[in-house]
């Protein structure tokens, strides 16, 4: 016992280690630099407020993947469900007052959410194959309410998102802001409410958790249902960007969250995770894009080096859990 | 003992193992001959399956030698082991759910010899050894299909299909009635004739009175010798399996009980367990036992109480008042508390803080408006209870799995006690602790009585039962057997009624 706690007392000194504890601000640091100095172009305003605003929607809902992921679960959908809440954004605007047609797209995504909650929490499905389930549905779903085309905005309601979704606020991008209030929600509910407590818990031992008296099914439920409502944020504000909805927008958006989750640190198993980590997760992998493009590096590249930044997190993370 | 070492096949002499710190096995001999039953018996925990495991190759051993056929041998794994000939049926089946019974039969012969299987061959091999067993299974049904019973006769043709040598049996006959049970007893008669030996480890005293040659008790780790069945009687087996003293680990119980029951149970029976018709009650401030083997239910009816399993039938009363427990939130609603023998998978959350550990039962009292936690509330609540348990730790943001399992285990308390629980249910209170933080954690049993809540302590240690309990409730088969009063304690008492036989008068 003695010695146990003696190494729990004696932080360990040196570079290194405190490297490997914040290797995900470790990578950020280092990527801002180096695109720094291979590009004149990177620390323009025009160029980080682009790259504030391509991460954005992504970023939204990597912080509902990131609630998913803790309690031990994952939520395929999410991608798809854009492509739906975008569509479904475009059709409401253009019948409804704004408030309304923005509130009626977060209720659709939560009570699309709610579905898979429903199958994960109830009826013990595996989250995989029910989120991989609602993902064909959702996107489906798109193509039908769409006919197959984009629909744009044409009503006031609609061009006020679209003018809100392109201007900034003392130089941030507004939705950038959105993305960081989310952010920072996330965070005071996983740090200080019972609600992170509670999914922490479920994610580190579910079956200690239903033991200890917590309502496990009811919290697994709300996460699928919050990453819903999350999808139908990020879809507004994706859809505003273009001043349309499209059933092609969101390809593979999941995988990039899920991606950005992990890079940031958190475990797929559940139980380990914050939501600043996933921020940094999320301007990494907007970061890379970004300076490979400047670089004129064509996507089919840009693809294998995120595949190997996401390996270098992940192995880096590995000497953080030893 | 030297003068015919070929009367023995098998001579495993000076066998010891430690796990960590933990010795399990010390100096153990055992000693089977050509063609016999040979019973091993022993409380739980007293080191038989350890020693059928290093047998069988699945552990090593840390000194001893282990002597086959006048040969040394020292199998590294299972594998070598059945090369040897030595098969062993564990309590848990083994068998591959998806797999056909013949498959499974021959599981470890897929593969080994030729490229393409004789399914037809494999298919009437295995039917004809099962009906030489005297079941009726399909051999080609899927291990998925059969009934418990079924399983445990295919886990049986299994050690036994190929050039078995020595069988060994980890109390084969649990889920068998007593017509499966002869039948089962008929086949080892015919493989002792055959010139196996049988290696059979049995709770149920009367089996192996009825089929064994010589008994070999374990206590402790330690054997305390071989005798011929036929010159003991239960009594004499009883006898060697208990025999320690009472040490002056446990606190003084001056318990001054309520009247009225604080809790009580009436009829309660399970869906999914053996668990049926449990009826019992505590009184404020009483510390009641639970005993019995294991696979009697003990752990069930604890989960069952706790709404962790679902109920077939049955009443709760807390204060007089009927309660319904259909999950662990309404139980813990209701002030009542589980401490979970499998501490690591149920009952800590090894990653987390202490802090985080003991707080998850209630966020009532450290939490305001909107679920929003008070740190303050929570760090005074967690730091009090760190003291008053004596948790070992420079702080309560340490992860417990850092933690001793002595300090695990009061962590495991301590969340039950941060809620002001009336009922606390602990299954094996201090299994996986040293012997200090046992001292400690019976006595904070104790001032948990004392302070007026029903505490039910669920043991498989008998004197620990005997020593911290004011009554002891003995289970066997799924329902509550006997039950002692405190002038009644004796092991041999608690054995009686666990393997279902009455007092002696």
């Amino acid at each position: 016992m003695a010695s146990s706690s003696k190494e729990q007392l004696s932080s360990p000194g040196g570079i290194l280690p405190f490297l490997i504890k914040y290797n995900t601000v470790f990578i950020f640091v280092l990527l801002v630099v180096f695109s720094a100095f291979i590009s004149d172009v990177f620390f323009t305003s025009v160029n980080l407020s682009n790259l504030l605003k391509q991460v954005s929607g992504i970023g939204i809902i990597s912080i509902g993947m990131l609630i998913v992921i803790l309690t031990g679960g994952i939520d395929l959908s999410v991608g798809s469900m854009i492509a739906l809440l975008a569509v479904a954004f475009a059709l409401l605007v253009n019948i409804f007052a704004l408030p309304l047609a923005i509130l009626m797209t977060i209720a659709i995504g939560f009570s699309l959410g709610s579905v898979s909650g429903y199958l994960v929490a109830y009826q013990k499905m595996a989250p995989f194959i029910a989120t991989l389930a609602l993902m064909t549905v959702a996107r489906g779903l798109a193509f039908i309410y769409s006919k197959g085309s984009p629909i744009t905005f044409d009503t006031y309601g609609g061009l006020y998102m679209s003018n809100f979704a392109n201007n900034s606020f003392l130089g941030i991008p507004n939705i950038a802001i959105v993305f960081f209030i989310i952010v920072i929600l996330a965070m005071i509910m996983l740090r200080y409410n019972v609600f992170g407590r509670v999914i922490i818990a479920i994610g580190s031992n579910e079956e200690a958790s239903r033991l200890s008296g917590l309502k496990v099914n009811k919290y697994k439920f709300l996460v699928y249902a919050i990453s819903g409502a999350l999808a139908a944020i990020a879809a507004i504000i994706v859809a505003s960007r273009t001043n349309l909805g499209s059933p092609n927008m969101g390809m593979a958006w999941e995988l990039d969250a899920i991606a950005a989750v992990v890079i940031g640190g958190a475990s797929l198993s559940g139980g380990r995770g914050t939501a600043i980590n996933t921020l940094m997760g999320v301007l990494i992998l907007g970061l890379i894009s970004n300076i490979l493009n400047l670089l004129n590096v064509p996507s089919y590249p840009q693809q294998v080096v995120k595949g190997a930044i996401i390996i270098f997190a992940v192995l880096l993370q590995r000497f953080e859990n030893k | 003992m030297q003068n015919s070492t070929s009367e023995y096949r098998l001579e495993m002499s000076g066998i010891s193992k430690r796990f960590g710190v933990v010795s399990v096995l010390e100096n153990v001999n055992l000693k089977v001959k050509h063609g016999e039953i040979h019973a091993l018996l022993g409380e739980n925990g007293a080191g038989k399956s350890t020693l059928m495991k290093i047998l069988s190759g699945v552990h090593q051993k840390d000194a001893g030698r282990v002597v086959l056929n006048g040969k040394e041998i020292a199998p590294k794994n299972t594998h070598d082991g059945q090369v040897l000939g030595i098969n062993v049926v564990y309590q848990e089946l083994s068998l591959v759910n998806d797999l056909s019974v013949a498959e499974n039969i021959y599981l470890h012969k897929l593969g080994a010899s030729k490229f393409w299987m004789n399914w037809k061959k494999i298919n009437k091999d295995a039917q004809e050894l099962i009906d030489s067993l005297g079941f009726k299974i399909d051999a080609t049904a899927k291990v998925r299909d059969l009934s418990i019973v079924q399983k445990q006769v295919v886990e049986i043709a299994k050690a036994i299909s190929e050039d078995t040598e020595i069988l060994v049996l980890d109390e084969p006959t649990t889920v068998f009635d007593p017509t499966d049970t002869q039948k089962l007893f008929d086949n080892l008669f015919k493989l002792k004739e055959r010139g196996i030996s049988i290696i059979y480890i049995s709770h149920h005293l009367e089996e192996i009175f009825k089929i064994a040659d010589t008994v070999t008790v374990l206590r402790d780790g330690v054997d305390t010798g071989s005798i011929p069945v036929k010159e003991t009687d239960t009594d004499g087996v009883i006898q060697l399996m208990i025999g320690r003293k009472l040490e002056d680990l446990y606190p003084e119980r001056n318990s001054t009980l309520g009247g009225a029951p604080i809790f009580e149970v009436k009829n309660l029976s399970a869906k999914d367990t053996l668990v049926h018709d449990v009826s019992f009650a505590v009184r404020p401030g009483e510390v009641l036992g639970i005993a019995g083997l294991g696979g009697s239910g003990r752990t069930e009816t604890a989960k069952l109480i706790f709404g962790a399993d679902r109920k077939k039938s049955g009443q709760i009363f807390l204060n007089g008042e009927e309660i319904a427990t259909r999950s662990p939130s309404e139980a813990v609603d209701h002030n009542i508390g589980l401490v979970s023998e499998n501490r690591k998978e149920e009952g800590v959350f090894l990653p987390l803080s202490i802090q985080k550990n003991i707080s998850v039962t209630d966020f009532s009292a450290i939490s305001g408006k909107f679920g929003f936690i008070n740190a303050e509330n929570e760090s005074k609540n967690v730091n009090n209870l760190i003291e008053k348990l004596n948790i070992k730790t420079p702080s309560a943001e340490v992860p417990v799995k850092n933690l001793s399992g002595g300090n695990q285990q009061k962590v495991a308390l301590a969340k039950w006690l941060s809620i002001d629980s009336k009922v606390i249910l602990i299954d094996e209170p201090t299994r996986g602790v040293d012997v200090g933080a046992k001292v400690e954690i019976y006595s904070l049993i104790n001032e948990v009585a004392q302070n007026g809540v029903g505490v039910i302590v669920i043991s498989s240690d008998m004197p620990e039962i005997m020593g911290i309990a004011d009554r002891i409730l003995v289970m066997h088969e799924g329902t509550i057997y006997g039950e002692l009063s405190k002038e009644e304690f004796t092991e041999e008492n608690i054995l009686r009624f666990a393997i279902g036989e009455p007092l002696k008068k």
